[in-house]
């Protein structure tokens, strides 16, 4: 039950009837008297709640920054009309507006509701309840009540760095088979064969196949193809750290490590999708928070999207040798294990660096980490005393990096160390110039 | 919200409208020695042996009086009509100062006439009083004299003191009471009047207004307070509003469903650790660990291009740049691998100094 501003006002104008009347002890109560029958007479006139059918449609997936319509379909299966306002209640972050919508279902018939969401943060985001507030005729009470009508939407990840693929698809293609290489190179293997054309290089004769038949064949090589890519995103408490602007407002303080190693991965696995390799996704802390292995190429984004959706940064300190057992489990054979993380000196030289030796035995290792362009900001500040000391905090911590770094490569590990906005892309060549050398 | 206005500002006025009115002055009381007290007539009269006895209700009048004894009603006493029956029937003489309502019980005869200003004014007539104490600061009302009476200190023709007899009784009315006054009664004649007309019998019996004004009780009429003059509908009303205010609150109150809590992710940036380190070098004055991370810094970034490895040692170093610079080389080593500044300023210098350097090293 609830009730209305007017019964409010219908009893504020009561004390003016209360003052005129000639027994105001009598008046009161009597006032008092009428509104509660008023009331009482309005709830039972009410549309009943608790009867309503309610049931749900819509998206079910939205990626971040963008706006997703849920509808609320309300069926009246009473006798009497129902008319007042609903909130279908959403978690703040799932952005839901209007706040409250209007509803009116003459008896017997169904309306839709539709409540847009503009999520300000990534993950599933599940509808709480919906409650409705079904008012009387006379606009005094009104009957109240909650249905659960369970719906979840599925905030991916918004894969920003989608603009850089075509410019990277073409360096792709240089390397690719379109233009088959005749040269025999690193990182390149067995086309096919296909006759001699004036112009060829004479040392990509195959004289096995030309003494087969009596033309002369020559030899193409393209890319290596159907290589294994295994992505690695560390969701221990590094990645937590806020970095850079976040892309979509509703974030004042950055977005995290973990959603800009996101962004870089979508479109490394974009790129290797093309590239005819195979993409694998791990996610760990302390346990596997996700493991995506074997889709096709079509499938892999939405897969993959789907995989990272929920996905949130653990406030614990990953164990580096349960995911190198985890990978070195999942990964039979040679393959490129891109481990996107922070380079913390601290985390690394007792986390990572012990244990790496095992993985870069067996794969080959690309270290990816996203740097902070506050504390490149920091490093150049000058003139005053207060600017300097930070300055030589920031330089301390990028000492520490580029210390960790060396020691990295000096184990044969592939590093990337980027500004946020320039981690994908980054990365995205440091793929290609792996391929392309044909360490893959 | 407009309800809720209603009711505070009901709820604020009612202190104001019940608060009683201000009692530190009591004109022509006996006791009091203000300016518009009687406090000096009084004792003029006791000195001149008459005593004065302040009572505060017509009861106790009544009682106290006899023939020894003159009744002074000032007027700022409100009498009802039975009170002015009851002293009219006690019979005994009675100086009635100033504007007084029941007039035609109290002195049967004599009317009031128009309204006059209070000046000093002259008796011309034969009353011994007046005639012995001359001019007096008199006014207020004039008033039409009956047969028999006296009556003088006349304005616009008609006398503002009547002396008239009313069933054997002295009944004196003067149009305004402020020649009595301790503010007044120092002027002209007026304490000679004064003492003339109140002083005619041993006994001076004054009433005056009761402290507390306890009208209701009293029945005197029209001395009620504000509380009582409020209209009996009014608590009510606000009663009424109070319930309205009620309705309000569970129409505001009752919320359209839960309230929805959610996870929120940790919301810390990552430089946080770094600004935290630089505040704490600042903090503990740390100059050495600071300059150090910044030569440390020049020089990673210097070496490669020197063409050095990042092995190599500080004189390799300091001879390569100083080659490179066309500088000192104590200057350069000074700046790279000196002893830690001195003080903030030096610090300050010595990041210039050092980026003064990187720069002529990649330029050149």
């Amino acid at each position: 039950m609830a009730l209305t501003g007017r019964a409010g006002l219908l009893a504020a104008l009561g004390a003016l009837v209360v003052l005129l009347a000639p027994d105001p002890s009598v008046a009161v109560l009597g006032l008092a008297l009428l509104l509660a029958v008023l009331v009482a007479v309005d709830l039972l006139l009410a549309g009943g709640v608790r009867g309503l059918r309610l049931h749900r449609d819509g998206e079910r997936l939205v990626r971040l920054g963008e706006s997703v319509a849920v509808g609320l379909v309300v069926e009246n299966p009473g006798r009497r009309r129902v008319r007042g306002v609903v909130r279908d209640a959403w978690p703040p972050s799932a952005g839901a507006a209007p706040r409250h919508l209007k509803l009116d279902v003459p008896a017997g018939q169904r309306r839709r509701l539709v409540t847009t969401l503009t999520p300000t943060r990534r993950g599933d985001r599940e509808a709480v309840t919906v409650t409705v507030r079904s008012v009387g005729p006379l606009g005094l009470a009104a009957r109240q009540g909650s249905h659960l009508v369970p719906w979840s939407v599925r905030v991916l990840p918004p894969f920003l760095s989608r603009k850089h693929l075509p410019g990277k698809l073409a360096r792709l293609r240089e390397l690719d088979g379109r233009h088959p290489a005749l040269v025999r190179g690193q990182g390149t293997e067995f086309d096919s064969l296909r006759e001699y054309v004036v112009g060829d290089d004479v040392r990509s004769i195959d004289w096995r196949a030309s003494a087969r038949r009596s033309d002369v064949v020559v030899r193409t090589w393209r890319p290596e193809r159907d290589r294994r890519v295994l992505i690695v995103l560390d969701t221990g408490r590094t990645s937590a750290g806020r970095v850079g602007v976040a892309p979509h407002p509703g974030q004042p303080s950055g977005w995290p490590r973990l959603d800009w190693s996101m962004d870089a991965a979508l479109l490394l696995a974009a790129l290797a999708a093309r590239a005819g390799d195979r993409v694998d996704f791990l996610a760990h802390d302390r346990t596997v928070r996700a493991w995506l292995s074997g889709t096709s190429r079509n499938d892999l984004l939405s897969s993959l999207v789907n995989a990272m959706a929920p996905i949130e940064a653990e406030l614990v300190e990953a164990d580096a040798p349960g995911m190198v057992s985890a990978v070195l489990a999942r990964a039979k054979r040679r393959c490129l294990v891109v481990l996107l993380t922070d380079l913390n000196a601290a985390a690394m030289e007792e986390g990572l660096l012990p244990v790496l030796p095992r993985l870069s035995s067996r794969h080959t290792v690309l270290v990816a980490a996203v740097a902070d362009p506050r504390v490149a900001d920091m490093a150049s500040g000058r003139g005053t005393a207060e600017l300097v000391y930070d300055a030589a905090a920031a330089e301390r911590l990028r000492g520490e990096r580029r210390w960790i770094t060396a020691r990295l490569r000096g184990q044969g590990v592939e590093v990337v160390d980027a500004p946020p906005e320039e981690l994908a892309p980054a990365l995205a060549d440091a793929y290609l110039a792996l391929k392309a050398a044909g360490r893959l | 919200m407009l309800v809720i206005a209603l009711l505070v500002l009901v709820t604020a006025m009612v202190p104001v409208l019940v608060s009683s009115p201000d009692t530190r002055d009591r004109p022509l009381d006996p006791a009091d020695s203000s300016l518009l007290g009687g406090k000096a007539l009084a004792e003029l009269l006791r000195r001149h042996g008459v005593s004065v006895e302040r009572v505060e209700s017509v009861s106790a009048m009544a009682a106290s009086a006899g023939p020894d004894s003159q009744l002074l009603i000032g007027d700022t006493v409100a009498l009802s009509a039975d009170d002015a029956r009851a002293i009219a029937a006690s019979g005994g003489d009675r100086l009635i100062a100033g504007h007084q309502t029941h007039l035609d019980i109290l002195a049967k005869g004599v009317l009031t006439g128009k309204d006059v200003r209070s000046r000093s004014r002259e008796p011309q007539c034969a009353l011994p009083e007046a005639t012995r104490a001359g001019s007096a600061f008199i006014g207020g009302v004039s008033f039409t004299v009956p047969e028999g009476a006296t009556g003088c200190y006349p304005a616009a023709g008609r006398p503002t003191l009547v002396r008239h007899t009313v069933d054997g009784a002295t009944v004196t009315v003067v149009g305004d009471s402020a020649f009595m006054t301790n503010q007044r009664l120092g002027e002209d004649g007026n304490a000679a009047l004064a003492l003339n007309l109140a002083g005619t019998k041993p006994r001076l019996i004054w009433l005056t207004a009761p402290e507390e004004p306890t009208s209701g009780v009293t029945g005197t009429g029209g001395n009620k307070t504000l509380g009582e003059l409020i209209p009996d509908a009014v608590p009510w009303a606000i009663l009424q509003l109070a319930v309205a205010v009620a309705v309000v609150a569970v129409w505001r109150g009752r919320r359209l469903g839960p309230v929805v809590a959610e996870r929120l992710p940790v919301v810390v940036r990552a430089s946080e650790t770094v600004e935290g380190r630089g505040r704490l070098y600042r903090s503990r004055r740390a100059r050495d660990r600071a300059a150090q991370a910044l030569r440390a810094a020049a020089i990673d970034r210097m070496a490669p291009r020197l063409g050095l490895p990042p092995t190599a040692s500080p004189e390799e170093i300091v001879a390569a740049a100083a080659v490179r610079t066309g500088r000192e080389a104590p200057e350069v080593r000074s700046a790279m691998y000196g002893p830690a500044p001195a003080d903030d300023g030096a610090l300050v210098a010595l990041a210039a100094q050092l980026d003064t350097l990187e720069r002529q090293v990649r330029d050149s």
